[in-house]
């Protein structure tokens, strides 16, 4: 792998805690000696952040679309009609 | 077309997996809403958080459940709900390892939203990998199928690519869009 690609691998496995102790020690070292290192970990740790709140997005939509098909379709009449007689009443 | 067969089938094995704890478990979680003075908007957005919840256990180890997944999916709705109204004056507030469910979609200006849907549309094909990767943890072969790789060890060196494209992404777009604000 390239260089660089061997860094996001590193800043990963020290994310995520999967370095050996040794590993992760003699990054720790890099990281005070190598600002721009430091700063590959903090923009690493806010696209891992992205990527959750991305991929939660996508969850919802796919989760909304099987709602949708449970609560408009004919086939699931039964189901919607009996979740929609709990709140009749308000 | 092998591709896409694959892409599909996760996405079929999802939704029927969601199809069935719908069924299932949403007469329970809608009943103790209503029967708490809840409309049925507010059953669904608790319930379907819930499911998200309940769907990023199972993806990060096995779950050893005590009683059944309904139950367990109507405990997770119930402590929501409580979370919801203690913070009423507030948007919804779910757990901390929930943050950006429900906040980052409030604010269409912000610098979030536009990164969003800019990696909505260019980038994709990299996040959708990333997504199977980190948020879905499929296991490589899979991946490697769903996307056509020719091994594992390539599904793996175009994870890093990936990430580290969409690394530079958010922090020229980041930096940008902070200026933009100020």
């Amino acid at each position: 792998m390239r260089t660089s690609l061997n860094d996001i691998k590193q800043i990963d496995d020290y994310l995520f805690k999967y370095a050996a102790p040794a590993d992760r020690l003699l990054f720790e070292a890099r990281l005070i000696l190598q600002p721009t290192l430091q700063e590959k970990v903090l923009w690493q740790q806010r696209t891992h952040d992205i990527i959750r709140q991305y991929s939660r997005r996508k969850l919802k939509a796919e989760i909304e679309a099987v709602h949708q098909q449970l609560f408009n379709e004919p086939e699931h009449h039964s189901f919607s009609r009996k979740i929609r007689a709990f709140f009749s009443k308000h | 077309m092998a591709e896409m067969m694959v892409i599909e089938d996760v996405a079929a094995e999802r939704k029927a997996f969601f199809m069935d704890l719908y069924q299932k478990a949403f007469p329970l979680v809608a009943r103790y809403i209503s029967s708490m003075g809840g409309s049925f908007e507010e059953a669904k957005d608790v319930f379907q958080d819930a499911l998200v919840i309940y769907y990023e256990k199972l993806t990060s180890g096995p779950v050893e459940l005590q009683y059944s997944e309904k139950a367990y999916l109507l405990g997770i709705a119930k402590h929501l709900w409580a979370r919801k109204n203690n913070n009423k004056q507030r948007h919804t507030t779910l757990d901390d390892s929930l943050e950006g469910i429900a906040t980052a979609e409030n604010d269409p200006a912000s610098s979030t939203e536009k990164l969003m849907e800019l990696l909505n549309t260019a980038g994709q094909k990299c996040m959708e990998l990333l997504r199977a990767f980190y948020y879905d943890k499929l296991p490589l072969h899979k991946i490697s199928g769903m996307f056509g790789f020719s091994g594992t060890r390539s599904a793996t060196v175009q994870k890093y690519k990936c990430l580290e494209k969409i690394r530079d992404t958010v922090k020229e777009k980041s930096l940008t869009y902070e200026d933009f604000l100020e």
